[in-house]
């Protein structure tokens, strides 16, 4: 943590709104992107995203020094979006799908040439369960065991669906290649 | 290893998302801190109130609860007035005096409720739950003044109709009351009391208004507020109680300390009188060797036994006072110091029995009514110095007082240590020679003391049958510490006692 970290740290910890408007500005960013990717739109990510900050605001006193500030204000992002979707019963009644390998070999890809917003764009459009998996999967870290555990689904389930999202994202990847030479889609999203 | 295994599908997306970042347009923070004052807000109440659903219930409840009390209070005056009522409301309906009043105490009402409806307003932000707060809070706001306004008018409006008696209009009316039953029944019922020494149309026309008020209220209030599905967010509360039962505790504990008892025991014992004899009797104080050889007998311990009752009380958690009252039944012989003869009619005197039957102030006769006391002098017996034995049998009475220290009280075993005081009263005295004859001595001879101290200890072994009963084993020892004969006489004794007692004891 570097010292300024620790200074919106304690700010926010004595409720000075400075300091937490400061916390906003340096992190807001990268928290909203994920928000983004484990939502369906915008709407919802701002919903997320206000949601987490004032779960961090009110929980501030519990964060100890001894891990990363970003790390912690990501899990409490991660879980404020998977909170939201199971709200929303997004996640409800994941099933098992069959898994078929894409036959795409790992030194064959590359996302070098698609800019941001259409990964972001890819990601949301994937089927609620299989985005919420491939985020904890491959972007989060988490194991599908850990995985299972936090969404309340076997971990067969979880690994079917994260090979569903991985298959379907590479066709929808091979799609954009045919389409065009790389450049970004002119939609918001 | 291999380079592409760090450029894998997970890999590649990582690193294209991990660090991704996008900036939040500026109406999330607007709301964060919306939201924020919102919390700052609500100081202490958000407890309960980030739930609009438990504000619901809560409104919903205080509703019934008013028109629950409002018809308690309205429904014997309603009863009892209900014909005169109804015929002077007939007569009064043209009556503008009435009329006039009613509406002064509408437009009271209609500013009490156009003042707590704002309130209420003002309120309503905390109850709904924004979508966008920065939206729905200019939302309310707008509303709210709108609501607050129109209100005022339109009820003020109403109240002043209700002259005209249209029915519809006073029903419109009375739609804004449930909000303020309490404000608009209370005005009315102050009101009232004036109104009646005003005039007796005026007292009826205000209860009208009272009545179809309350009605309008317990209709209206079961179709209060919309109800929506909204998130309840539970929160936890731990309530922190402790009850006061110390003082409970206090006056309970000495009273279980305090614990009476009764006991009944026997004990089998080992009583020795310890008499000596401190000067030679008339018989053998003639010749030089019966003088110097009667004070040297001795006593022996006999099997003896006392019946023993005791009553106790434990005045704490170890210590316990008890009282007995015992018969003691002192078994001994006494042997040495030879013996007389006399030289007319063989008898023979123990020394001990020569100097007993000399202390009496009467002749103490034996069963062959042969005086031992004096019959043996003037030189008319001669002494010989042979041990003859005589039992020499006391009975006493007993009162100990004796204060114990327990181990382990509470325990199945526990284990007493006593010590105290007894007075042993003198009952009889039976000095029986091996021939048969024997000397009874009684208190009232005054040769015995009538109370003779002795120290008493013992420890005792309890074992706790049940809850009331327990058995016991206690070993005693006693010890006269003054001597059992009168201070004047020539005869000394300290008897003591050894003894193991077998009891049970019940518990009060």
């Amino acid at each position: 943590m570097t010292f300024n970290e620790q200074e919106l740290v304690t700010g926010c910890k004595q409720r000075n709104r400075l300091a937490q408007k400061q916390l906003y500005d340096v992190f807001g960013g990268k928290l909203f992107a994920i928000c983004l990717r484990y939502t369906k739109n915008r709407a919802d990510a701002e919903d997320v995203l206000q949601d987490a900050f004032i779960k961090i605001y009110q929980n501030i006193d519990s964060f100890r020094n001894d891990s990363p500030l970003e790390y912690w204000l990501r899990s409490v992002v991660v879980n404020t979006a998977l909170n939201h979707l199971r709200q929303q019963k997004y996640l409800k009644d994941l099933d098992d799908i069959d898994i078929h390998h894409n036959g795409i070999a790992d030194r064959e890809f590359t996302l070098g040439n698609f800019q941001l917003q259409q990964l972001m764009e890819l990601i949301q459009e994937l089927p609620t369960g299989c985005q919420t998996i491939f985020n904890l999967y491959a972007i989060e870290g988490y194991q599908h065991n850990e995985i299972a555990q936090k969404l309340g689904i076997s971990e067969g389930t979880s690994k079917s669906q994260y090979s569903r999202a991985r298959t379907l994202l590479q066709q929808k990847l091979n799609k954009e290649k045919r389409f065009d030479d790389g450049s970004v889609r002119n939609k918001q999203f | 290893m291999d380079p592409s295994a760090t450029n894998s599908f997970e890999d590649q997306w990582r690193k294209a998302l991990r660090e991704a970042s996008e900036t939040p347009p500026p109406s999330v923070w607007e709301g964060i801190e919306a939201r924020l004052d919102e919390g700052n807000d609500k100081g202490i109440i958000p407890l309960w109130g980030q739930s609009p659903k438990i504000w619901y219930a809560a409104a919903s409840v205080v509703a019934l609860l008013l028109v629950g009390v409002g018809l308690w209070y309205s429904g014997g005056g309603i009863n009892d007035k209900k014909a005169e009522t109804n015929v002077a409301f007939n007569k009064s309906g043209n009556d503008k005096n009435a009329a006039n009043d009613v509406a002064d105490i509408s437009k009271k009402d209609s500013s009490e409720v156009s003042n707590n409806t704002q309130n209420e307003i003002e309120k309503q932000p905390l109850l709904a739950k924004t979508e966008t707060i920065r939206e729905n809070r200019t939302k309310n706001k707008v509303t709210g003044s709108g609501l607050s306004s129109g209100k005022e008018v339109s009820i003020a409006t109403e109240n002043s109709k209700n002259q005209s008696g249209d029915p519809v209009k006073e029903s419109l009316a009375i739609k804004e009351a449930p909000r303020l039953p309490n404000n608009s029944g209370t005005d009315i019922e102050k009101q009232a009391p004036t109104m009646i020494f005003q005039s007796e149309d005026n007292r009826v026309a205000a209860n009208v208004v009272e009545n179809n008020a309350q009605s309008g209220i317990s209709a209206e209030l079961l179709n209060s507020l919309p109800y929506d599905q909204l998130d309840v967010h539970f929160q936890k509360r731990f309530v922190f109680f402790r009850p006061e039962i110390r003082e409970e505790e206090e006056v309970i504990k000495p009273a279980k300390n305090k614990e009476y008892w009764a006991a009944l025991g026997v004990m089998p014992a080992s009583f020795n009188p310890d008499v000596k004899i401190k000067e030679a009797p008339l018989a053998f104080s003639n010749q030089t060797l019966s003088n110097k050889k009667s004070v040297s007998g001795t006593s022996e311990a006999g099997a003896s036994y006392s019946v023993q009752t005791q009553g106790g009380v434990r005045v704490s958690k170890h210590w316990t006072v008890e009282f007995g009252l015992s018969y003691l039944k002192g078994n001994s012989d006494y042997q040495g110091g030879g013996y007389v003869l006399s030289a007319y009619n063989s008898k023979s005197a123990n020394a001990l029995e020569n100097a007993l039957s000399g202390l009496a102030s009467a002749p103490i006769a034996g069963p062959t009514g042969m005086d031992k006391g004096a019959g043996f002098a003037n030189n008319q017996s001669i002494y010989i110095d042979v041990t003859k034995k005589v039992s020499n049998n006391y009975q006493y009475l007993q009162l100990p007082v004796q204060a114990g220290f327990t181990l382990n009280p509470d325990k199945k075993l526990s284990y007493s240590v006593l010590g105290g005081m007894a007075a042993n009263f003198f009952l009889t005295n039976d000095l029986e020679s091996a021939s048969g004859e024997i000397i009874t001595t009684k208190a009232s001879d005054e040769i015995y003391r009538t109370v003779n101290w002795a120290a008493t200890t013992g420890l005792r072994f309890n074992y706790r049958l049940s809850s009331k009963w327990k058995a016991s084993l206690t070993g005693s020892y006693q010890k006269a510490v003054s001597s059992g004969f009168r201070s004047n006489q020539s005869l000394d004794s300290h008897p003591y006692l050894y003894g193991v007692a077998w009891g049970v004891r019940y518990s009060f």
